[in-house]
């Protein structure tokens, strides 16, 4: 969005903290295996950490937590309150007569992996895209400032609102993956510049460094110095940034079901289990809005914790 | 410095083209997928080759290439842009003028704003020189548990929330105890009303504030945390300044930078923010026309809206880097 040299400060100023720069930091060994140790003491961060595996291994075996499917429905048992644990509905059933629990357990899936889709790409485009345009310049970085500035203009949600609803007739089938490829690229599609601006600015930095120049003089090729000496250094403020961008593409998600767009039915996710339960609260069913939105606050609240932990852990400058 | 400020708008402008052509290539790219949208005109009768050539045609969907999937549609982007050139912003599928449509429904989005942009400022301001203040302390712990938290809300639960929980027991209670048209029971009323555009928006206005101002207390706390501790500051404190007089001018101020770069990203996360806002609470402004001319494919107040939104974007980012210039005696851009 702007030269050279003020991007560079505007993304480094940009993070509360600042990244720091990799001539104060240990090696990176030691970092990281320090930032664990620090992170391992807190309460919070275990905490944390609990919710997060439990919410995975519900995503990824749905079957150890119920036998039932969340789609077989019968209309009769429409809407009836929690039963407690052991009942034939632990948290009750909804409008259409589908078991909450057999749901909530399924829509953990949709919703996470989109989340680790998403911010997968992104990182993966960010850091080929920012490690190239930091270490080249010039044309390489003229061009992917401009594009970054292209994408930056238009907010991600709009951008989302806009691409998916133009292309919601076209059909992918159905199964898990297809469902979510396309809010997946969508939201990779313009959720990929942050990363790229963070990467650029800290291989900026540590490209003029001297160990990089000494591998460059010991005739080292360009692939290597970039992915051996200067992007393990890069990749630091870049790691902070994951877990706090899961939780905004999970919540993303939830916005984007609410829409109506997005991950859609026959496919459940707690986005769509939210939008569906929300107008039953005045009415009196509250376990429709409650249950899945407890699990998606629980969800989001602990990838926050972990980002914010994460990144004071790695910050020289904190410690 | 002039030099810069060329540069900059003609990037500025350079960027704004592209946003046209991304904008134009998505459009184009969902008409020939999903089919002309002059069909719609025509309900559920077949209407003759003629006709639907005509329809479209006052659509400006007529030319052939919209038919002929991965034809990247020239013709009509230029014609588009130079329409633009001469101020047309085109009219939507009922004929009325882009401009028309923005003019009645950005002051609301504004109105909006300005509650969000004050919200934000305060908040983030207060709290997070308050925490930077008493570090460690008992009311740094707290500031930060709570910006987490509100982090933790995502912005449209946060709104869910009060429309379907808090708004309708509220606004019963305060139609009873202070009358149908009192400023209580117009607070919290669970949608728009264009007759109280302020009272209406204050309160989504607030709650979208407290959500983009988690990550601003943060921001503040990290700038002024590192102006603490820093040699000028040592010196103002060592000259017999008061500590009032130090924190206002030699902490504030130069932990003013970070805060300016947040204005773009805020602007942006409120434009966003906005089209949740504006879609729940039924306010008809920049975000909620955009989302119902999506719906109906409008495709030149899609265009034209997030065109207007993309030069406001480019104008802001333009304005904040000049910012930094006139904040920072260090940044010089020639």
């Amino acid at each position: 969005m702007t030269d050279p040299t003020t991007s560079a400060l505007v993304a480094r100023e940009a993070d509360a903290s600042g990244p720091g720069g990799p001539a104060r930091r240990d090696p990176s060994r030691s970092l990281w295996s320090e930032a664990f140790r620090t992170l391992r003491r807190r309460p919070s961060v275990v905490a944390a950490s609990v919710v997060v595996l439990f919410f995975a291994v519900v995503a990824l075996v749905p079957g150890l937590f119920t036998a039932k499917d969340p789609r077989r429905c019968d209309i009769g048992e429409s809407r009836l309150t929690p039963q407690g644990l052991g009942a034939e509905h632990p948290l009750g059933t909804n409008v259409r007569g589908c078991d909450v629990w057999a749901q909530v357990i399924h829509g953990a899936q949709p919703s996470l992996l989109l989340a680790f889709v998403v911010v997968g790409a992104s990182v993966l485009i960010g850091l080929v895209l920012g490690t190239l345009s930091g270490y080249y310049l010039g044309w390489v970085d003229a061009l992917t400032s401009r594009l970054v500035e292209v994408f930056l203009v238009i907010p991600l949600l709009l951008a989302a609102l806009l691409a998916l609803s133009l292309f919601r007739n076209v059909d992918l089938g159905t199964g898990q993956l297809a469902s979510i490829l396309q809010p997946a690229l969508v939201l990779t599609a313009f959720g990929w510049m942050g990363y790229t601006r963070y990467v650029r600015a800290s291989v900026l930095e540590a490209r003029n460094l001297d160990y990089v120049t000494a591998a460059t003089v010991l005739g080292a090729s360009d692939l290597r110095v970039m992915f051996r000496h200067v992007l393990p250094n890069a990749i630091g403020p870049v790691t902070a940034l994951v877990p706090t961008a899961i939780a905004g593409v999970i919540s993303t998600e939830a916005v984007l079901a609410f829409l109506g767009i997005g991950i859609s039915p026959p496919a459940v996710s707690w986005g769509i289990m939210i939008s569906e339960g929300s107008e039953w609260f005045t009415p009196g069913t509250r376990h429709l809005l409650v249950v899945p939105l407890s699990c998606l606050l629980a969800t989001v609240l602990s990838f926050v914790v972990l980002g914010d932990s994460l990144r004071d852990a790695l910050d020289p400058k904190l410690r | 410095m002039g030099r810069y400020v060329a540069r900059r708008l003609l990037q500025g402008l350079l960027t704004l083209f592209l946003v046209m052509v991304l904008l134009h290539l998505l459009t184009t790219a969902a008409i020939q997928l999903n089919g002309n949208p002059a069909l719609a005109f025509f309900g559920d009768r077949v209407p003759t080759a003629a006709q639907l050539q005509a329809v479209s045609e006052r659509y400006g969907l007529g030319d052939a290439c919209y038919n002929q999937l991965g034809n990247p549609c020239v013709g009509p982007f230029l014609d588009r842009l130079a329409a633009y050139a001469t101020g047309d912003f085109g009219t939507d599928l009922r004929g009325r003028e882009v401009t028309e449509i923005v003019a009645v429904a950005a002051p609301n989005t504004l109105r909006l704003f300005a509650v969000v942009g004050l919200t934000w400022l305060v908040v983030g301001m207060t709290l997070g020189s308050l925490a930077a203040r008493y570090r460690g302390r008992a009311a740094d712990h707290g500031i930060r548990a709570g910006s987490i938290l509100v982090d933790a809300f995502p912005v449209f639960v946060m709104l869910l929330v009060y429309k379907f929980v808090v708004t309708v027991p509220m606004s019963t209670w305060a139609r009873d105890t202070f009358g149908a048209e009192s400023l209580p029971a117009l607070l919290f009323r669970p949608s728009f009303s264009p007759d109280h555009p302020w009272a209406t928006v204050l309160v989504p206005g607030v709650l979208l504030g407290l959500a983009g101002s988690a990550a601003f207390i943060r921001l503040v706390r990290a700038a002024q945390l590192e102006n603490y501790n820093a040699e000028h500051v040592r010196t103002a404190r060592s000259k017999g300044l008061g500590e009032r007089h130090v924190t206002l001018f030699h902490i504030v101020r130069n932990s003013s930078i970070p805060v300016v770069t947040a204005i773009g990203f805020v602007f942006a996360e409120a434009l966003a923010g906005a089209v949740v806002t504006e879609g729940l609470m039924n306010v008809y402004g920049m975000g909620g026309v955009l989302w119902s001319a999506v719906r109906d494919s409008d495709v030149s107040v899609v265009v034209g809206i997030v065109t207007l939104l993309a030069v406001v974007t480019v104008v802001v980012m333009i304005v904040v880097d000049l910012l930094y210039a006139a904040l920072d005696p260090r940044i010089r851009f020639d």
